[in-house]
């Protein structure tokens, strides 16, 4: 019963009760006030007192504060966007222009030690076929795939876990067997990777030489496990560069990732 | 006078699919990877320009928003205390949404603590190195409710000497705008140093998956999210200290010291600048309080005390 129908109820009681008391001067005083004080009893309950009614009055004024915070910045956002000023702000060109001289620069200058050329992308492209294997990868305990990179062959693979062989087969055979090289680049500073080719499939991936700002921890933990991204473990299970983000060291897991590109590319001539 | 950018490391990549893209602005690495666009060269080159326009928004927040030079709009606001002054959208915006956040959390959440901040040795440009100093009254006490708005002529009055620090706001808004302009194309993420938007799916058509640094364990993750279409923002006493005594980056407006009671608060809200305003907020009020302020704005949570004792909102778990 919400409240207002309380009172309703509160009120009706406490009038019955005075015209019991004022009808019957001889018993009817006392019942009378025994209604009257039923209905205060009833009128109390809906005030505060009631934790229920108590609740919903505090959450009421906050939901609508929030939800102006919320539409206050959402607003902003549009206002400010809608404003618009790309080509209107010289020192928006001014970026551009600086943007994409550097590019081209930044470009050639990080070729050179990641050794591997045009061929670095060739991986990545690839990787578009290795990408259902990868979904599927992912619900499995990380226990499956430390048992797949042990040295197996895909035939062996697929006698272990009968989905993942069949559909990671047809995007691994390229790779010869042998231990690869390669750096990656960050503007932190440059990250050297090994990866290891068993089988045609990746075995393990390390990281060799650590030259970033930050320690190379942050996405290849000393201790494994513990539900933590673990990048190199993270190229075993999914047979691919493709890694995840890591929020605090997005440069440095790009490097690693660019670095496995490039020793997958060798793994491919 | 923009200063030019000293070390931009425009960084064009196609590798893991999609573009991806590194700049030094907003004194940290700001990387913006939008997702797709490999199948023709009109669509590798319509992505690269979308990211372009992504970084472009950070250049103008910041010219706006800046108290680290002398030439920028809110510092030229400083130096004309009491007489109401046009102002850009951009700072008109921000300000407007730090004064709002300052009222939600009783003054934890402050703008004007720009001149605490910079006489406690935050003044440095962290792209330039060069110091800023400001002459004001240094015993003047001033808090959010000595700044007017007029929504009417966009106009801000500063009704007392005072710098405003828009830190918390800045970068989270142009995170927000950088979103806005790739949210036609879905997927993508931008990573503006703890500041985080993560727009639809990663390359292989999951749920981001973000880490979440320890606070006190230089190598390790506390906890990692899997988030669509939100901000996550995570704010640090490890990060920024001051190098004089070892103060961090975060002011208790209240108090004028450093907020110790938290070591690390981590939101997720719909967008930036509501999710990086309310970690720091967060910060001051320390874990309880924290929490209940996310309750009651229905954001979500995590915040780690120095003695690594862990606070969320019961949301928390939808993003394990």
């Amino acid at each position: 019963m919400d409240k207002s129908t309380l009172l309703l109820l509160a009120i009706i009681l406490a009038v019955f009760g005075a015209s019991v008391a004022a009808g019957h001067p001889a018993w009817g005083t006392f019942t009378g006030i025994a209604i009257i004080l039923l209905a205060a009893g009833l009128a109390a309950g809906t005030l505060p007192l009631d934790s229920g009614a108590y609740f919903d009055e505090r959450i009421g004024p906050s939901q609508r504060i929030s939800n102006s915070l919320i539409t206050m910045s959402s607003a902003a956002i549009v206002a400010i966007y809608a404003a618009g000023y790309h080509r209107t702000s010289p020192a928006a060109h001014r970026f551009d222009s600086q943007a994409s001289g550097k590019a081209s620069a930044t470009i050639a200058a990080v070729v050179p030690p990641a050794t591997a050329n045009p061929a670095t992308n060739t991986p990545a492209a690839a990787s578009p076929a290795a990408t259902p294997p990868v979904k599927k990868n992912n619900p499995r305990p990380t226990a499956s795939p430390r048992k797949t990179p042990a040295g197996n062959s895909p035939a062996t693979t697929t006698g272990i876990n009968p989905s993942a062989g069949a559909e990671a087969t047809p995007a691994v055979p390229h790779y010869k067997d042998g231990m690869y090289v390669a750096w990656g680049s960050c503007p932190h500073g440059d990250i050297e990777v090994s990866v290891s080719i068993e089988g045609g499939k990746i075995a393990s991936t390390a990281i060799s030489q650590c030259l970033t700002r930050y320690s190379c921890g942050w996405i290849a933990p000393k201790v494994p496990g513990g539900g933590l991204p673990d990048l190199p473990s993270q190229v075993v299970e999914r047979q691919s560069p493709k890694v995840d983000y890591v929020s605090g060291a997005t440069e440095s897991s790009y490097a690693f990732a660019d670095a496995v590109a490039a020793a997958l590319s060798k793994a491919l001539q | 006078m923009h200063l030019p950018m000293p070390s931009p490391q425009p960084y064009p990549k196609h590798s893991n699919k999609g573009v991806r893209r590194s700049q030094a602005l907003m004194g940290t690495v700001v990387t913006v990877h939008l997702v797709g666009g490999e199948g023709t060269p009109e669509g590798a080159t319509h992505h690269e320009k979308a990211v372009e326009h992504a970084f472009d928004w950070f250049g103008r927040v910041e010219e706006c928003c800046t108290r680290f030079e002398a030439e920028s709009e809110v510092m030229r606001l400083a130096s004309q205390p009491g007489v109401p002054v046009r102002v850009s959208t951009i700072l008109y915006e921000a300000v407007q949404f730090a004064l709002a956040v300052a009222e939600e959390s009783a003054g934890a959440f402050d703008p004007t603590v720009g001149y605490a901040m910079e006489t406690r040795g935050f003044n440095r440009d962290h792209r330039s190195g060069r110091k800023i100093e400001t002459a004001l009254d240094p015993g003047a006490s001033v808090s959010y409710r000595d700044v007017r708005l007029d929504p009417d002529n966009k106009t801000i009055t500063l009704l007392r000497p005072l710098i405003l620090d828009l830190g918390a706001v800045a970068k989270g808004l142009a995170v927000d705008l950088a979103a806005r302009e790739l949210q036609p194309f879905g997927n993508f993420a931008i990573d503006a140093g703890g500041d985080l938007y993560l727009g639809g799916c990663n390359p292989d058509g999951e749920p981001w998956s973000i880490g979440i640094r320890h606070p006190r364990r230089e190598n390790e993750l506390i906890d990692s999210l899997r988030v669509s279409d939100r901000a996550v923002c995570t704010s640090g006493d490890y990060e920024r200290r001051n190098s004089t005594d070892d103060s961090h980056h975060i002011l208790d407006p209240r108090r004028g010291s450093s907020a110790e009671d938290v070591a690390s608060v981590t939101v997720v809200a719909s967008n930036a600048m509501l999710a990086d305003a309310l970690a720091t907020a967060a910060f001051v009020l320390g874990p309880d309080e924290g929490i209940r302020l996310f309750d009651r704005l229905s954001v979500e949570g995590l915040i780690v005390t120095p003695e690594l004792k862990r606070y969320e909102t019961r949301g928390m778990s939808e993003y394990h």
